[in-house]
């Protein structure tokens, strides 16, 4: 730090010398903030372009002499954009298939993941390796296999064929087992000692000592299928149990270029609910992941 | 995998209505035939702007409430691509919507799947052989025979920033190659060397669509229906073209569809060649006045065309061919097309349609509505080969890399020649 203090230090007359050295001491406390600020700043930028183009008119995003404000905002871009589909019914799917995705999975990938990392049963090896094998395999390479699935289950079109075949996740019971492993073994004797079954071991002993590595992989799954789009797209035709990022879709998947003063308010209304999730639970999310990192 | 759902069915209305395709699917028959409605499927995709799935949406329920005996519901499916996708998936599964609108190369893609009903006869039976605009129709026959209504026919014209020509003293837009360079090179500014304003961009990404206007420009049709023909001199030609211009310095080697488009109204390029289809955004989108042409020629004039029609699915009792023709009928009418066009800025397809009083009024306040109109008789089919996705994807590349100046167009087209030649062969192999 020693260089971006010594030119003012140099510069500044003996008098308020008082005044600088009070300055050097906060730059030295704060030096963090002069490195994250622009870094923040960097971060932010497309979230401010999309709030302000959502703001302006059509001639006014792509005219070089429009100032980077528009000169009156445009709120009327708000109802307009949420006209061109039942944006309401969208969201509150886009709720329920995501949460129940998540509650599903943290379900599935914890008992398994337990099985995987504690238990011993014959073909735990070969198991486990086609667990791995299901990460390895893009999503679209299971997409006919996955419609032929949900058709024969009759759910075709409903929600519940959203949710299906996301139940179970290969990369969480990885993540997860590799998160049981590091649990010292004498915790779960303890337990079982004190009189748990593996149920009672794993809900007491296990699961609250992986909390950051179940928030981590809830970030993921969460953030992963807010934004599905071809999924939805090809099960579902009633509009009743379609989701946002189809909404979305209706505004940017164009021959013409993207309308995107109607698109960025759709944007900002589609990105909202996970970004005050995020700052309501930001705390906790980064208190865990510091966590995740000591480890 | 023969389970029985325990799961509660979260939606009101059955999927896949299809008749023989119902009992396969195993709905309960009582709801889907509660009523003697034949219910139809429309999967569409979005090509121009949001408020297409509005527009579509209210011209269901017009057909609707005029049809007592049919009931179709209009189901939105993405991009072209996207739509294409979901109807092969489910064709996979042997429950194809009875309607949809795919863009027209995709023809023998479906042909090849054995999914689309002829409908010849009952176009013979009808108007559609005389009212139909014969370049738009074209699109949608095969070895003579008829698999499709064109519903949204667009192509290529080129886009002029009309102020930008003011400035330079141009008075009209170019009607040859020759007079599109020197104009593109009056319009090219750079300061200082460094590029303000380009003169000619091509929308990139559907650049190979607007070189299969140049080739035919330069009279030549570079496909048919078992092979392209993308080494033909007139093609390498219409190529060096290309290069000439980018070399000139006054067209960008590469560029993007939406991008070049924003590049448009920016101000950062004076003229464009984009689909007819952006017609409505670009005029009202730009701070200056927009003015569209003819795409220039060099042996003749030429363009191809993008957009759909509305296809029908083979695999369907008479009944719901019979309904499903009536809906295509329908959505192709007079009336409706002309409405359509106006809303959107694709071409109607019925010469009829044109005529009607309000289409006259539209063109009269917005005359470069007519300049794509005449333009379509020079216009035919885009790329009718089967696995065009991959065709095209081999022509972009070498059209690309060939701008980017890292290989001669000659040896560019021909290997994409043979590249899509070969992939041609093994789907045709494949079906037969």
């Amino acid at each position: 730090m020693a260089t971006l203090q010594d030119p003012l230090e140099l510069s500044a007359p003996a008098t308020s010398r008082g005044t600088l050295a009070h300055m050097r001491a906060t730059l030295r406390r704060n030096w963090l903030h002069v490195l994250l600020l622009p870094l923040l700043a960097l971060w932010a930028s497309p979230l401010v372009w999309i709030v302000v183009t959502s703001l302006k008119t059509r001639v006014e995003v792509f005219d070089p002499n429009a100032g980077f404000l528009p000169a009156i905002a445009q709120w009327s871009n708000y109802p307009a954009a949420m006209a061109v589909a039942p944006f309401g019914t969208y969201l509150v799917n886009s709720v329920l298939v995501t949460g129940g995705i998540l509650i599903c999975e943290l379900v599935t990938i914890t008992l398994a993941a337990y099985a995987f990392a504690r238990l011993s049963f014959p073909g735990k090896n070969i198991l486990f390796t086609l667990f791995l094998l299901q990460i390895m395999f893009p999503i679209y390479a299971t997409f006919l296999t996955n419609f032929v699935t949900v058709r024969e289950l009759g759910i075709l079109n409903s929600l519940p064929a959203l949710i299906v075949p996301f139940v179970a996740s290969g990369y969480g019971t990885f993540m997860l087992r590799q998160a049981f492993r590091q649990v010292p073994t004498e915790l779960a004797d303890a337990a079982r000692l004190d009189g748990c079954g593996h149920l009672g071991i794993l809900w007491h002993v296990y699961l609250p000592l992986v909390k950051p590595t179940l928030v981590a992989f809830s970030i993921i799954a969460v953030v992963t299928h807010w934004n599905d789009y071809m999924w939805p797209l090809l099960v579902t035709n009633s509009e009743s149990v379609r989701t946002l990022p189809i909404g979305l879709g209706l505004l940017a998947k164009s021959d013409s270029g993207a309308d995107w003063t109607r698109l960025m308010a759709a944007t900002v209304v589609v990105v909202s609910p996970l970004l005050l999730f995020f700052v309501i639970f930001q705390r906790r999310f980064v208190d865990s992941f510091m966590h995740a990192g000591l480890k | 995998m023969s389970v029985n759902s325990t799961f509660s069915h979260i939606s009101r209305r059955g999927v896949l209505v299809g008749g023989a395709a119902a009992a396969v699917a195993g709905l309960s028959g009582g709801r889907a035939f509660a009523s003697d409605k034949v219910k139809l499927q429309f999967m569409y995709p979005v090509g121009v702007s949001g408020d297409i799935n509005r527009l579509v949406t209210a011209m269901i329920s017009q057909f609707n409430a005029a049809h007592e005996k049919i009931e179709v519901e209009a189901i939105y499916a993405g991009s072209y691509d996207n739509t294409e996708q979901k109807v092969i998936t489910a064709l996979g599964v042997g429950d194809p919507p009875a309607t949809w609108l795919p863009i027209n190369s995709a023809l023998q893609t479906f042909l090849g799947l054995d999914a689309l009903a002829d409908i010849t006869a009952k176009a013979k039976a009808d108007d559609i052989y005389q009212d139909f605009l014969p370049g738009f129709l074209e699109t949608c026959i095969s070895d003579g025979k008829l698999y499709g209504l064109p519903f949204q026919p667009s192509t290529p014209v080129l886009y002029l920033n009309k102020d930008a020509l003011k400035a330079a003293g141009i008075t009209k837009a170019p009607v040859t190659w020759t007079e599109l360079l020197d104009v593109a090179k009056a319009l090219t500014i750079r300061e200082n060397g460094e590029l303000k304003r380009w003169g000619l961009t091509i929308g990139g990404g559907w650049h190979d669509w607007i070189f299969e206007c140049y080739c035919r420009q330069n009279a030549l049709v570079p496909w048919t229906k078992d092979k392209v023909l993308f080494d033909k001199p007139e093609a390498v030609d219409a190529l060096e073209f290309w290069v000439k211009m980018v070399q000139a310095g006054v067209m960008p080697p590469a560029s993007t569809w939406e991008g070049s488009a924003n590049d448009f109204m920016a101000g950062r390029t004076a003229m464009l060649y984009h689909s007819t289809g952006s017609l409505t955004n670009l005029r009202k989108s730009s701070p200056f006045e927009v003015d569209v042409a003819f795409m220039p020629k060099n042996k003749t004039f030429g363009a191809c065309q993008g957009g759909g029609p509305i296809m029908i699915a083979r695999k369907q009792t008479d009944a719901q061919i019979e309904a499903s023709w009536t809906f295509a009928r329908w959505m192709t009418s007079t009336q409706v097309q002309s409405q359509w066009s106006r809303d959107t800025g694709y071409l109607a397809v019925r010469k009829s349609a044109w005529e009607t009083p309000e289409m006259k009024a539209y063109l009269e306040k917005v005359p470069q509505a007519r300049v794509a109109l005449e333009q379509a008789a020079y216009a035919g089919a885009f790329l009718q080969v089967p696995g065009y996705h991959k065709v095209r994807e081999y022509l972009k590349s070498a059209l690309d890399r060939t701008l980017a100046g890292s290989v001669k167009p000659d040896v560019a087209l021909k290997e994409a020649a043979d590249n899509s030649n070969r992939e041609i062969q093994r789907l045709l192999r494949r079906r037969s």
